[in-house]
């Protein structure tokens, strides 16, 4: 095969240099730790924000007017917000006053952070008022009132109820979803599920078309720089073309395996715990496999572009048509996702321009048959090999040729004069 | 051995020849010119014994042999379209292409930093290529062509954008590969360097060998049996008209050209001008490889 009987030691240390080069780009760094950091920290900083300002302990003071709340002499709340910041308990204790003048000087002199009136027609209004100082800062109201419907409905149906039903009358209902499959089983899907079926599987659609074309892309960048700068014809009096191209390929695509590694480590990292998801290893597993195979069928052809076009620009206009074919799926996402046996699906799934990011997509949302998998690996694996032999063939023939790009028709005409 | 056999060797693009039928062989040892005007085919040549492109027809070897990628390490090659990665070191740069011709990491670090030395260019090892001058960074190029110690060494125009004293130091450096027993294949324009460095030329002319073997042999066969007199004193050329025998008179540079008549004995116009001048030079008048080229290239298309 092209690949296995080229590699020798030239095309390491091609592969090394490509890679290490790449690797050093700005752009690159860029794209791997700061757009990842960047993505984590809209998501996480609001919730950090939120658990700092509810973290700290508090005295509340209370006038019960009814004389029959039961406050407990201190709450201990768990975290509200996501992450394991957020998780830090923190107190709220009570503290009992007879008048409302003893409270509010209680609360002018700090001793307490806030106070609760529960009026005398509370049964009648369900009014509770919360009395703060204007500087504080945090006012625990949201959280608080929660706690207090929980203490309101213990004052009221302690002892009248058994404790099932007090239980139930604070937490009355919990809705869940369940799908029924064409085989009449029926399975639980709660948020994790949705999210799990529909944004993860986009998410690494989207993952993996970005990193095989910016991976792809870099090899396009480097052949027609190569190309333009003329060093290919000091490259070309050391190493075959082929060994050339399968050192590029190589060390690019470390480049990007090394990008969506990364990536998907954030997602599994951030992910564990700002959503309860869960990857399953062998959709990881497929899912790079997609990266690889994609991203061979993609960089061999940028690199039979890069070779035949004059210019870096000229080069990126031509590898902007291959893209937009590539970001079908990405358009048809959504009929994908809702509807992931449609003939379209299908074939989006196994047609070599489109089948990595939407077959991930369908695998998602349901069940596809093992044998669809291995057809498009098939289809993808014959893609890449017949896409190499034509790049190599244009890489041969038009690296060092300068000038006029040539046409369609003479392009076709080296190909197969090559082949002879 | 041959360190290179061209036999019957055609190339031709999109129905155009552009070598035909060259046959040449490069003795190892030797400094050898590939001289032709643009377009004659030069760089198609050199191409096609780096098997970059395939000959149409025809036989080359290397070493002795067809080229295989052991021997591809053992060549060094300048090109005339000169590139180097704009936005990596030099160091970095120089050791990863002698890397590609198989040589050690290590060794190509010593080999970069005593070639950079040897050039004046070790304080800008570290710095990138688009931050040297033009000069400079031909003597680089010149540099990745000789960095991993070839044997046979091609250098197409390497003295094309260097001043005189980049130009005397390159040449130092061709001279000491050549007495060091490595072959030297120069193509270039400037026939004044290549009549001073090359052991023998092959002219190309339009993808055809026009002319072929050692600078003494060719100057010779084109000599036209003129004679170069100099003078002590300028005033004595009036004397030469006193003499028999002589056809035609030409100043050149410094000296007189005299053509004699057909049969005329050599010796005989010597003695004649000893009697009459004080005579500072007297030899037979050879044309530079320039004016053949010149001459050859004018032939060929005046046909």
């Amino acid at each position: 095969m092209f690949l296995v009987s080229k590699f020798s030691g030239k095309t390491f240390i091609v592969a090394r240099h490509e890679f290490l080069k790449t690797i050093r780009r700005k752009e690159f760094l860029f794209m791997t730790f700061a757009f990842p950091l960047l993505l984590a920290g809209i998501a996480i900083i609001p919730s950090l924000l939120a658990s700092t300002t509810s973290a700290e302990d508090q005295r509340v003071g209370y006038i019960d007017m009814t004389g029959s709340f039961d406050f407990p002499e201190s709450l201990t709340r768990e975290g509200f917000s996501v992450g394991p910041l957020g998780a830090k308990p923190s107190t709220i204790e009570f503290v009992r006053y007879e008048e409302s003048s003893e409270a509010r000087e209680a609360l002018q002199s700090g001793q307490i952070s806030s106070y609760l009136i529960v009026p005398a027609d509370f049964l009648e209004t369900g009014v509770i008022e919360l009395y703060a100082s204007e500087k504080e800062m945090s006012v625990p109201g949201a959280e608080l009132s929660v706690e207090l419907s929980n203490i309101a409905i213990n004052s009221l149906l302690k002892d009248r109820v058994d404790e099932p039903v007090l239980q139930r009358v604070k937490d009355p209902v919990n809705l869940k979803l369940y799908n029924v499959g064409d085989n009449g089983e029926s399975s639980e899907q709660g948020i994790a599920e949705i999210l799990a079926s529909f944004g993860l599987p986009f998410l690494m659609a989207f993952l993996l078309f970005f990193s095989i074309f910016s991976a792809s892309g870099y090899l396009l960048r480097g052949v027609a720089e190569e190309k333009e700068n003329r060093i290919m014809e000091v490259l070309l009096s050391s190493v075959t073309p082929s060994e050339l191209l399968t050192g590029k390929v190589m060390g690019l695509g470390a480049v990007g395996l090394l990008q969506i590694v990364v990536w998907l480590s954030v997602i599994f990292l951030g992910g564990g715990y700002a959503l309860p998801v869960d990857l399953e290893p062998v959709l990881l597993l497929i899912a790079l496999i997609y990266f690889l195979l994609g991203f061979l069928f993609f960089a061999s052809m940028m690199a039979g572009v890069g070779a035949v076009t004059g210019s870096l620009q000229e080069s990126q206009q031509v590898a902007g048509i291959f893209t937009f074919v590539a970001v079908f799926p990405l358009i048809f996402m959504q009929l994908i996702l809702t509807n992931p046996d449609s003939p379209l699906s299908v074939f989006l799934s196994l047609f070599p321009f489109t089948s990595p990011a939407s077959m991930l997509a369908r695998m998602g949302t349901s069940e596809v048959p093992i044998y669809q998998i291995l057809l498009s690996f098939l289809i993808l694996f014959v893609s890449i090999h017949g896409v190499l032999l034509v790049s190599s063939r244009l890489f041969r023939t038009y690296l060092l040729m300068y000038g006029k790009r040539p046409g369609i028709k003479e392009i076709w005409k080296n190909i197969r004069e090559a082949g002879r | 051995m041959h360190a290179l056999e061209f036999e019957g060797v055609s190339k031709s693009f999109a129905e155009k020849n552009v070598i035909r039928d060259i046959s040449f062989s490069v003795e190892q040892g030797e400094i050898f010119g590939l001289l032709g005007p643009n377009g004659a085919g030069k760089t198609t040549l050199i191409r096609l014994l780096l098997d970059i492109i395939k000959p149409d027809s025809g036989e080359i070897r290397v070493f002795g042999d067809f080229l295989s990628a052991a021997a591809k390490d053992r060549i060094g090659y300048l090109p005339e379209e000169r590139g180097l990665y704009r936005k990596t070191k030099l160091l970095d740069m120089l050791v990863y292409l002698a890397q590609l011709k198989n040589v050690n990491r290590k060794e190509a670090q010593a080999n970069a930093e005593s070639l950079l030395k040897s050039l004046d260019l070790y304080e800008h090892r570290g710095k990138k290529v688009e931050e040297l001058s033009k000069g400079m960074q031909q003597k680089i190029q010149f540099l990745s062509a000789v960095i991993h110690e070839p044997e046979l060494i091609i250098l197409d125009e390497p003295f094309s954008g260097l001043d005189p004293v980049s130009t005397k130091a390159v040449k130092d450096k061709i001279l000491e590969y050549r007495n060091a027993g490595k072959t030297v294949i120069l193509s270039t324009h400037m026939m004044e360097q290549a009549q001073k460095l090359c052991d023998r030329i092959l002219m190309l002319n339009k993808g055809e060998r026009v002319l072929y073997g050692t600078v003494a042999g060719i100057r010779k066969e084109h000599g036209k049996n003129s004679l170069l007199v100099e003078f002590a004193e300028k005033r004595s050329l009036r004397i030469l008209q006193e003499i028999p025998g002589i056809r035609k008179i030409s100043w050149r540079e410094e000296a007189v050209e005299i053509l004699p008549e057909e049969g005329t004995n050599v010796q005989g116009i010597l003695q004649e001008l000893m009697l009459r001048a004080e005579i500072l030079r007297f030899e037979q008048a050879l044309p530079s490889l320039n004016e053949i080229f010149i001459e050859t290239v004018e032939s060929v298309s005046g046909e």
